[in-house]
Protein backbone atom coordinates (compact mmCIF):
# COMPACT_ATOMS: atom_id res chain seq x y z
CA UNK A 1 0.00 0.00 0.00
CA UNK A 2 2.79 2.03 0.97
CA UNK A 3 4.65 1.29 -2.32
CA UNK A 4 0.98 2.42 -3.91
CA UNK A 5 1.05 5.40 -2.65
CA UNK A 6 4.79 6.34 -3.65
CA UNK A 7 3.85 5.54 -7.24
CA UNK A 8 1.24 7.61 -7.35
CA UNK A 9 2.63 10.54 -5.41
CA UNK A 10 5.77 10.12 -7.82
CA UNK A 11 3.72 10.50 -10.92
CA UNK A 12 1.12 13.10 -9.95
CA UNK A 13 4.34 15.18 -9.06
CA UNK A 14 5.74 14.68 -12.51
CA UNK A 15 2.75 15.26 -14.18
CA UNK A 16 2.11 18.53 -12.51
CA UNK A 17 5.68 20.14 -13.09
CA UNK A 18 5.29 18.35 -16.97
CA UNK A 19 1.96 20.45 -17.70
CA UNK A 20 3.69 23.97 -15.94
CA UNK A 21 6.54 23.51 -18.13
CA UNK A 22 4.38 22.70 -21.21
CA UNK A 23 2.19 25.89 -20.56
CA UNK A 24 5.40 28.32 -20.26
CA UNK A 25 7.33 26.05 -23.11
CA UNK A 26 7.15 28.57 -26.28
CA UNK A 27 7.59 25.05 -27.86
CA UNK A 28 4.86 23.40 -25.67
CA UNK A 29 2.12 21.62 -27.33
CA UNK A 30 -1.98 21.85 -27.41
CA UNK A 31 -2.50 18.73 -24.47
CA UNK A 32 -5.54 16.91 -27.06
CA UNK A 33 -4.31 16.45 -30.75
CA UNK A 34 -7.25 16.46 -33.06
CA UNK A 35 -5.25 15.43 -36.06
CA UNK A 36 -2.44 13.16 -36.74
CA UNK A 37 -0.67 14.91 -39.02
CA UNK A 38 2.11 13.15 -38.96
CA UNK A 39 0.47 9.78 -39.98
CA UNK A 40 2.26 7.67 -42.44
CA UNK A 41 0.55 6.88 -46.06
CA UNK A 42 -3.39 6.89 -44.99
CA UNK A 43 -4.64 5.76 -48.61
CA UNK A 44 -4.51 2.17 -49.21
CA UNK A 45 -4.79 3.21 -52.76
CA UNK A 46 -1.31 1.46 -54.55
CA UNK A 47 -2.63 1.26 -58.14
CA UNK A 48 -4.59 4.24 -59.84
CA UNK A 49 -5.78 2.70 -63.08
CA UNK A 50 -4.99 4.49 -65.93
CA UNK A 51 -6.74 7.71 -66.42
CA UNK A 52 -4.85 11.06 -67.32
CA UNK A 53 -5.67 13.98 -64.72
CA UNK A 54 -5.71 17.57 -65.75
CA UNK A 55 -5.14 19.84 -62.59
CA UNK A 56 -6.31 22.97 -64.78
CA UNK A 57 -9.75 21.15 -65.57
CA UNK A 58 -11.90 23.39 -63.29
CA UNK A 59 -15.63 21.33 -64.12
CA UNK A 60 -16.36 20.00 -61.06
CA UNK A 61 -16.68 16.10 -61.37
CA UNK A 62 -18.80 14.03 -59.15
CA UNK A 63 -16.41 11.52 -58.11
CA UNK A 64 -13.82 12.08 -55.99
CA UNK A 65 -10.51 9.69 -56.65
CA UNK A 66 -9.33 9.73 -52.28
CA UNK A 67 -12.92 9.38 -51.68
CA UNK A 68 -12.78 11.21 -48.58
CA UNK A 69 -15.30 12.54 -46.37
CA UNK A 70 -15.97 15.84 -45.07
CA UNK A 71 -15.32 16.12 -42.13
CA UNK A 72 -16.55 18.26 -39.37
CA UNK A 73 -15.11 21.65 -40.63
CA UNK A 74 -16.34 20.65 -44.21
CA UNK A 75 -13.47 19.95 -46.12
CA UNK A 76 -11.76 16.37 -47.38
CA UNK A 77 -8.45 15.69 -45.46
CA UNK A 78 -5.74 14.90 -47.22
CA UNK A 79 -4.28 11.87 -47.42
CA UNK A 80 -0.56 11.03 -47.19
CA UNK A 81 0.38 8.77 -50.22
CA UNK A 82 3.41 6.49 -50.43
CA UNK A 83 6.16 7.01 -53.14
CA UNK A 84 4.44 4.51 -55.12
CA UNK A 85 1.30 6.07 -55.31
CA UNK A 86 3.29 9.51 -55.78
CA UNK A 87 5.11 8.48 -59.24
CA UNK A 88 1.98 6.86 -60.73
CA UNK A 89 0.11 9.93 -60.08
CA UNK A 90 2.78 11.94 -61.46
CA UNK A 91 2.72 9.89 -64.28
CA UNK A 92 -0.74 10.09 -64.71
CA UNK A 93 -0.14 14.53 -64.83
CA UNK A 94 -0.97 15.28 -61.44
CA UNK A 95 -0.50 18.46 -59.79
CA UNK A 96 2.36 18.30 -58.06
CA UNK A 97 3.18 21.78 -55.28
CA UNK A 98 6.04 22.17 -53.79
CA UNK A 99 5.57 23.93 -50.55
CA UNK A 100 8.97 25.17 -49.86
CA UNK A 101 9.94 29.09 -50.47
CA UNK A 102 11.29 29.88 -54.33
CA UNK A 103 15.00 29.63 -53.31
CA UNK A 104 14.61 26.19 -52.22
CA UNK A 105 12.19 25.20 -55.28
CA UNK A 106 14.71 27.09 -57.78
CA UNK A 107 17.55 24.78 -56.47
CA UNK A 108 15.40 21.44 -57.51
CA UNK A 109 11.67 20.33 -57.68
CA UNK A 110 10.36 17.72 -58.99
CA UNK A 111 9.86 18.16 -62.72
CA UNK A 112 7.02 20.29 -63.72
CA UNK A 113 5.72 20.88 -60.23
CA UNK A 114 4.46 24.91 -59.19
CA UNK A 115 5.83 26.35 -56.22
CA UNK A 116 2.94 27.66 -54.10
CA UNK A 117 5.41 28.64 -50.44
CA UNK A 118 3.64 27.77 -47.38
CA UNK A 119 5.41 30.83 -46.17
CA UNK A 120 3.97 33.10 -48.69
CA UNK A 121 0.36 31.33 -48.96
CA UNK A 122 -0.09 31.12 -44.94
CA UNK A 123 -0.49 35.00 -44.23
CA UNK A 124 -3.02 35.86 -47.54
CA UNK A 125 -6.31 36.26 -46.87
CA UNK A 126 -8.89 33.75 -48.27
CA UNK A 127 -10.08 35.76 -50.71
CA UNK A 128 -6.07 35.94 -51.69
CA UNK A 129 -6.08 32.05 -51.60
CA UNK A 130 -8.50 31.05 -53.54
CA UNK A 131 -6.81 33.73 -56.45
CA UNK A 132 -3.97 31.85 -56.32
CA UNK A 133 -5.45 28.47 -56.66
CA UNK A 134 -8.21 29.41 -59.27
CA UNK A 135 -6.71 28.08 -61.94
CA UNK A 136 -6.60 24.28 -60.69
CA UNK A 137 -10.13 22.22 -60.88
CA UNK A 138 -10.82 21.53 -57.75
CA UNK A 139 -11.37 17.64 -58.58
CA UNK A 140 -8.39 17.84 -59.68
CA UNK A 141 -5.32 15.80 -58.03
CA UNK A 142 -2.97 17.47 -56.31
CA UNK A 143 -0.08 15.86 -54.17
CA UNK A 144 1.81 18.60 -52.01
CA UNK A 145 5.39 17.86 -50.96
CA UNK A 146 8.44 19.46 -49.26
CA UNK A 147 11.84 17.86 -48.39
CA UNK A 148 10.81 15.24 -46.96
CA UNK A 149 11.24 13.84 -43.28
CA UNK A 150 10.12 15.78 -40.80
CA UNK A 151 8.93 18.52 -42.30
CA UNK A 152 5.71 20.15 -41.87
CA UNK A 153 5.53 22.90 -44.88
CA UNK A 154 3.60 20.22 -47.55
CA UNK A 155 0.97 19.36 -44.46
CA UNK A 156 0.28 22.45 -43.84
CA UNK A 157 -0.51 23.71 -46.91
CA UNK A 158 -2.00 20.58 -47.83
CA UNK A 159 -4.40 21.77 -45.19
CA UNK A 160 -4.81 24.81 -46.43
CA UNK A 161 -6.14 24.45 -50.05
CA UNK A 162 -8.36 21.74 -48.66
CA UNK A 163 -9.98 23.64 -46.84
CA UNK A 164 -10.89 25.86 -50.19
CA UNK A 165 -12.48 23.17 -51.47
CA UNK A 166 -9.69 21.00 -53.53
CA UNK A 167 -11.25 17.38 -53.08
CA UNK A 168 -8.36 15.59 -53.93
CA UNK A 169 -5.41 16.91 -51.85
CA UNK A 170 -2.44 14.63 -50.55
CA UNK A 171 0.58 14.71 -48.88
CA UNK A 172 3.48 13.04 -50.65
CA UNK A 173 5.69 12.95 -47.40
CA UNK A 174 8.74 11.98 -48.65
CA UNK A 175 9.35 15.35 -50.51
CA UNK A 176 12.20 16.38 -52.73
CA UNK A 177 14.39 14.27 -50.77
CA UNK A 178 12.69 10.77 -51.52
CA UNK A 179 11.94 11.50 -54.95
CA UNK A 180 15.50 12.17 -56.01
CA UNK A 181 16.68 9.34 -54.12
CA UNK A 182 14.35 7.20 -56.40
CA UNK A 183 15.77 8.66 -59.34
CA UNK A 184 12.31 10.23 -60.51
CA UNK A 185 12.62 13.29 -62.32
CA UNK A 186 13.64 16.44 -61.43
CA UNK A 187 14.96 19.76 -62.35
CA UNK A 188 16.54 23.17 -61.37
CA UNK A 189 15.84 26.66 -62.28
CA UNK A 190 19.54 27.34 -61.17
CA UNK A 191 21.65 28.07 -64.25
CA UNK B 1 33.50 -21.75 6.58
CA UNK B 2 32.22 -25.76 6.08
CA UNK B 3 29.88 -24.70 4.08
CA UNK B 4 31.50 -23.00 1.53
CA UNK B 5 30.37 -24.47 -2.34
CA UNK B 6 27.27 -25.93 -1.11
CA UNK B 7 24.18 -24.63 -2.80
CA UNK B 8 22.76 -22.67 0.18
CA UNK B 9 25.92 -20.71 0.85
CA UNK B 10 25.78 -19.71 -2.84
CA UNK B 11 22.27 -19.06 -2.76
CA UNK B 12 22.96 -16.67 0.16
CA UNK B 13 26.13 -15.27 -1.13
CA UNK B 14 23.90 -14.43 -3.88
CA UNK B 15 21.35 -13.16 -1.69
CA UNK B 16 23.88 -11.12 0.67
CA UNK B 17 25.41 -9.61 -3.01
CA UNK B 18 21.85 -8.36 -3.70
CA UNK B 19 20.99 -6.69 -0.66
CA UNK B 20 24.30 -5.27 -0.77
CA UNK B 21 23.96 -1.69 -0.48
CA UNK B 22 26.62 -0.58 -2.77
CA UNK B 23 25.65 -3.15 -5.17
CA UNK B 24 21.89 -1.55 -4.76
CA UNK B 25 23.94 2.43 -4.86
CA UNK B 26 25.59 1.28 -7.89
CA UNK B 27 22.45 -0.34 -9.62
CA UNK B 28 20.21 2.61 -8.38
CA UNK B 29 22.78 5.34 -9.91
CA UNK B 30 23.18 3.53 -13.30
CA UNK B 31 19.53 2.90 -14.07
CA UNK B 32 18.59 6.48 -12.98
CA UNK B 33 21.39 8.27 -14.97
CA UNK B 34 19.91 6.18 -17.95
CA UNK B 35 16.72 7.48 -17.06
CA UNK B 36 17.34 10.98 -17.03
CA UNK B 37 19.99 11.05 -19.98
CA UNK B 38 16.95 9.08 -21.98
CA UNK B 39 14.68 12.22 -21.30
CA UNK B 40 16.75 15.55 -21.39
CA UNK B 41 15.98 15.79 -25.03
CA UNK B 42 12.50 15.09 -24.65
CA UNK B 43 11.70 17.41 -21.79
CA UNK B 44 11.37 21.15 -23.79
CA UNK B 45 10.81 19.55 -27.02
CA UNK B 46 7.00 17.53 -26.84
CA UNK B 47 6.36 17.85 -30.23
CA UNK B 48 9.01 16.20 -31.62
CA UNK B 49 8.37 13.13 -28.86
CA UNK B 50 4.67 13.60 -30.08
CA UNK B 51 6.18 12.56 -33.22
CA UNK B 52 7.91 9.62 -32.32
CA UNK B 53 5.55 8.17 -30.36
CA UNK B 54 3.28 8.51 -33.29
CA UNK B 55 5.07 6.80 -35.67
CA UNK B 56 4.66 3.71 -33.43
CA UNK B 57 1.09 3.80 -34.53
CA UNK B 58 -0.09 2.73 -31.25
CA UNK B 59 -1.92 4.99 -29.21
CA UNK B 60 -5.30 6.90 -30.46
CA UNK B 61 -3.94 9.80 -31.63
CA UNK B 62 -5.61 12.26 -29.04
CA UNK B 63 -3.83 11.00 -26.45
CA UNK B 64 -0.18 11.15 -28.50
CA UNK B 65 0.27 15.19 -26.78
CA UNK B 66 -0.43 14.86 -23.52
CA UNK B 67 1.78 10.96 -22.72
CA UNK B 68 5.37 13.37 -24.83
CA UNK B 69 4.33 16.35 -22.39
CA UNK B 70 4.60 13.85 -19.07
CA UNK B 71 6.32 10.68 -19.91
CA UNK B 72 9.29 12.84 -19.92
CA UNK B 73 9.12 14.28 -17.01
CA UNK B 74 8.09 10.96 -15.16
CA UNK B 75 11.21 9.60 -16.67
CA UNK B 76 13.52 12.50 -15.44
CA UNK B 77 11.73 12.20 -11.68
CA UNK B 78 12.22 8.55 -11.71
CA UNK B 79 16.14 8.97 -12.62
CA UNK B 80 16.27 11.57 -10.11
CA UNK B 81 14.59 9.53 -7.28
CA UNK B 82 16.36 6.57 -8.10
CA UNK B 83 20.07 8.28 -7.47
CA UNK B 84 18.89 9.87 -4.25
CA UNK B 85 17.38 6.81 -2.93
CA UNK B 86 13.84 8.46 -2.24
CA UNK B 87 10.51 5.91 -2.65
CA UNK B 88 13.10 3.05 -3.82
CA UNK B 89 10.18 0.86 -3.78
CA UNK B 90 7.52 2.93 -5.64
CA UNK B 91 10.42 4.26 -7.89
CA UNK B 92 11.77 1.47 -8.85
CA UNK B 93 7.74 -0.09 -9.36
CA UNK B 94 7.25 3.03 -11.84
CA UNK B 95 10.51 2.29 -13.46
CA UNK B 96 9.24 -0.99 -14.01
CA UNK B 97 6.30 -0.29 -15.22
CA UNK B 98 7.74 2.04 -17.87
CA UNK B 99 9.82 -0.50 -18.76
CA UNK B 100 7.75 -3.08 -19.34
CA UNK B 101 5.78 -0.31 -21.45
CA UNK B 102 8.34 0.51 -23.36
CA UNK B 103 9.20 -2.86 -24.29
CA UNK B 104 5.53 -3.92 -25.62
CA UNK B 105 5.95 -0.55 -27.62
CA UNK B 106 9.32 -1.52 -29.16
CA UNK B 107 8.62 -4.81 -29.53
CA UNK B 108 5.33 -4.19 -31.06
CA UNK B 109 7.07 -2.01 -33.46
CA UNK B 110 9.51 -4.46 -34.57
CA UNK B 111 7.08 -7.22 -34.56
CA UNK B 112 5.04 -5.03 -36.98
CA UNK B 113 8.44 -4.53 -39.14
CA UNK B 114 8.15 -0.63 -38.65
CA UNK B 115 11.31 1.29 -40.02
CA UNK B 116 11.40 3.19 -37.23
CA UNK B 117 13.83 5.19 -35.09
CA UNK B 118 13.07 4.51 -31.26
CA UNK B 119 13.12 8.08 -29.93
CA UNK B 120 14.50 6.78 -26.76
CA UNK B 121 17.10 8.99 -26.31
CA UNK B 122 17.43 11.37 -29.05
CA UNK B 123 14.43 12.24 -31.22
CA UNK B 124 16.53 11.98 -34.82
CA UNK B 125 15.02 10.09 -37.13
CA UNK B 126 18.10 8.31 -38.36
CA UNK B 127 18.15 5.13 -36.68
CA UNK B 128 17.68 1.95 -38.15
CA UNK B 129 16.04 -1.35 -37.17
CA UNK B 130 18.71 -2.51 -35.40
CA UNK B 131 18.24 0.61 -32.97
CA UNK B 132 14.98 -1.22 -31.92
CA UNK B 133 16.49 -4.61 -31.29
CA UNK B 134 19.40 -2.98 -29.67
CA UNK B 135 17.04 -0.79 -27.36
CA UNK B 136 14.65 -3.82 -26.75
CA UNK B 137 17.98 -5.85 -25.21
CA UNK B 138 18.90 -3.10 -22.96
CA UNK B 139 15.18 -2.11 -22.07
CA UNK B 140 15.14 -5.94 -20.43
CA UNK B 141 18.60 -5.54 -18.87
CA UNK B 142 17.10 -2.25 -17.17
CA UNK B 143 13.64 -3.90 -16.12
CA UNK B 144 16.18 -6.71 -14.44
CA UNK B 145 17.78 -3.99 -12.49
CA UNK B 146 14.29 -2.20 -11.81
CA UNK B 147 12.87 -5.58 -10.78
CA UNK B 148 16.46 -6.56 -8.49
CA UNK B 149 16.51 -2.68 -6.69
CA UNK B 150 12.76 -3.42 -6.17
CA UNK B 151 12.87 -7.00 -4.49
CA UNK B 152 16.40 -6.24 -3.13
CA UNK B 153 16.01 -2.58 -1.55
CA UNK B 154 15.94 -2.42 2.07
CA UNK B 155 16.95 -4.84 5.16
CA UNK B 156 16.73 -8.87 3.65
CA UNK B 157 14.16 -10.83 5.10
CA UNK B 158 15.86 -13.75 7.20
CA UNK B 159 13.81 -17.24 6.94
CA UNK B 160 16.01 -18.92 9.10
CA UNK B 161 17.45 -21.30 7.14
CA UNK B 162 20.18 -19.09 6.00
CA UNK B 163 22.76 -17.38 8.22
CA UNK B 164 21.66 -13.70 8.84
CA UNK B 165 23.48 -11.25 6.24
CA UNK B 166 26.49 -9.71 7.05
CA UNK B 167 26.40 -5.71 7.69
CA UNK B 168 28.80 -4.37 5.49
Amino acid sequence: MKVFKQVIAVFIFSAVIALIVNAVNPKGVPLILEKNIYKQDTTSKSNVGDFINDPYDTTTKPSQFFGGKKNKQGFIEPENISSVLAKQLYDRKALFIDARTKLEYDTLHIKDAVNISYMDFYPKSTAERVDVMKKFGKSGIIIVYCNGGTCEVSIDLAYEIAKLGYNNVSIYKGGITEWKTLGHPVETNMK
Amino acid sequence: MENSGSPGRNQYEMKNLLYNKYFQLALRFIIGATFIYASVAKLFHPAEFAKAILRYDMLPVFIVNIQAVIMPWLEFFIGLLLILGIFKKGTSLLASISLVVFLIALTSASVRGLDISCGCFSLEETSSKGDILFRIIQDIFMLLGTVIIYLFSGKPKTDGTNPPAEQV
